[in-house]
């Protein structure tokens, strides 16, 4: 057996000692922890050489107690994160040995898991959906043609006495093919939009649904219940479960070219409504604190198969709003601290 | 007068930018890890007198390359899915982005450290360490004695101190 370097020694030593302390720790006697700390302790002060050893060690078992006060003391997401990064290393190693290509590895590597929290299953069990960036149109079986922006999701129940698409998340345009027998209903959490002819928008956002009417009218019944409220060509309605606001002016062809042209058109709306709208075309994650941002309203149009470029000219129209890029997969968006 | 970097480049860069975007299928993406391969090279120069093998050489490192984006976009994802899935359950959390970010540059420093090391151990760690279970029940988890739990808590620990040696 070959003698081991004494630094190696050394190391083999301190780990020896940190494993005993987290023993220690994790059976919650604080008696024999004060013991073996006081212990630790002294071996480290015995010698410089066992300070250095235990040196990184220590420094990263710091890190990792660290992670433990984030996201609320709970340490799943931190879990999650090295568990995937880790199965990404040994996937990769595994295929290299192959010989087969590493572009496999990140496909594998996140875990089913973690996918589902990140496309909950209303969205991956939708009829129709569009990943972020996709576009999508398609004619249903009733002339009716729906047009899907990028991270967009819709169910369809069509019956002998009405024809309900239910928009899980995202936006669409949809053109409802006339039929006097069967009225065309778009549900959402926030209440339901009827037609019987027609050509609208419909963009599903985190806590309300915005209703712009290209073209004749709808009716919307907000989820709490009152009297329905008449939409018409060229009018823009945001609702919430509980009421809707005034209906705001639009312009039919801006919005309906814009469509075409994979633009978004912004008219004086707060910007993490537009963030979310971009959120959507983007792979990866878009943070940013909304309370924060509610203040700063943007008219704009804006390049949805860009959204670096949208993000660009954002910030270019207002300087006092940031924007940072870990990875292309995570951009935070938040305004620069004051001088 | 040409600096091997300069000959490197010119002779090889738009074959391994198309040896890139065969493997990625994403020309940004190709382009981004080209550009980061030359520059890393050209952080340690002195492996380029008398290569032999450039065109194997800059698959190499590329490869590396390829390896660290796989794993961090992995990580990140995975974070933030996560802590999404947290936010929606517990109202009222929500880090900021300067905190989210200090916790995902520790868990790539974290993942770094732990790359490399065969699965078990690398489980005992962290249930130990960041999951706080104690060694028996993590014996039981992974179907193993107690000395072997502690044996691979050991092993953990001393691949991380190999790996953080270099930029110590």
């Amino acid at each position: 057996m070959k003698a081991a370097a004494p630094d190696d020694a050394l190391a083999a030593e301190a780990a020896q000692w940190l494993v005993h302390l987290r023993d220690d720790e994790t059976q919650g006697n604080a008696a024999a922890l004060a013991r073996t700390r006081a212990a630790f302790t002294a071996w480290k002060a015995a010698d410089p050489r066992h300070a250095e050893a235990a040196q990184r060690m220590e420094a990263l078992l710091e890190r990792v107690q660290g992670l433990r006060g984030q996201a609320g003391g709970n340490a799943r997401p931190a879990q999650a994160a090295l568990s995937a990064a880790l199965s990404t290393g040994q996937q990769r190693r595994r295929i290299a040995r192959a010989g087969a290509v590493l572009a496999l590895a990140f496909a594998l590597a996140v875990p089913v898991a973690v996918t589902l929290r990140a496309w909950p299953p209303a969205y991956l069990m939708a009829d129709l959906r569009t990943h972020a960036g996709e576009w999508q149109d398609h004619q249903l079986a009733d002339g009716t043609r729906i047009a899907l922006r990028g991270g967009s999701a819709v169910n369809l129940r069509y019956d002998a006495a009405r024809r309900t698409l239910e928009l899980v998340q995202g936006d669409i345009l949809v053109d409802v093919a006339k039929d006097a027998a069967r009225p065309f209903v778009v549900q959402t959490a926030h209440g339901r939009i009827r037609a019987l002819g027609t050509r609208f928008v419909v963009e599903r956002q985190p806590d309300a649904t915005v209703l712009s009417m290209l073209e004749s009218t709808t009716e919307v019944q907000p989820a709490a219940g009152g009297a329905p409220l008449r939409v018409h060509a060229g009018e823009r309605l945001r609702f919430t479960a509980a009421q809707a606001d005034a209906a705001t002016p639009l312009d039919a062809s801006t919005t309906e070219g814009a469509w075409r042209r994979h633009q978004l058109v912004v008219h004086d709306q707060p910007l993490p409504e537009v963030l979310d709208a971009l959120a959507r075309q983007r792979p990866g994650h878009l943070q940013y604190d909304r309370a924060a941002l509610e203040g700063i309203r943007v008219s704009a149009v804006l390049p949805l198969d860009d959204t670096g470029r949208a993000l660009q000219l954002l910030v270019d129209s207002f300087p006092q709003l940031r924007v940072r890029m870990l990875t292309r997969y995570f951009v935070m968006v938040d305004t620069a601290p004051q001088p | 007068m040409h600096s091997p970097i300069h000959v490197l480049y010119a002779d090889h860069h738009g074959w391994l930018l198309g040896w890139l975007r065969r493997r990625l299928g994403c020309p940004h993406g190709a382009a981004d890890v080209a550009h980061d391969t030359f520059v890393r090279i050209l952080a340690s120069r002195d492996a380029l007198l008398g290569l032999r093998e450039p065109r194997a050489y800059l698959t190499t490192t590329a490869q590396h390359l390829l390896i660290d984006r796989a794993r961090r976009q992995a990580l990140e994802r995975a974070y933030l899915a996560e802590l999404a899935a947290l936010a929606d359950s517990h109202l009222g959390l929500a880090p900021s982005p300067e905190e989210t970010l200090a916790a995902l540059q520790a868990l790539e420093q974290i993942s770094a450290a732990l790359d490399g090391l065969p699965p078990r151990p690398a489980r005992a760690f962290l249930l130990h360490f960041l999951d706080g279970e104690p060694q028996g029940a993590i014996a039981a988890t992974l179907g193993v004695s107690t000395r072997m739990v502690r044996k691979y808590l050991v092993q953990a620990l001393l691949h991380c101190h190999a790996a953080t040696g270099g930029n110590a």
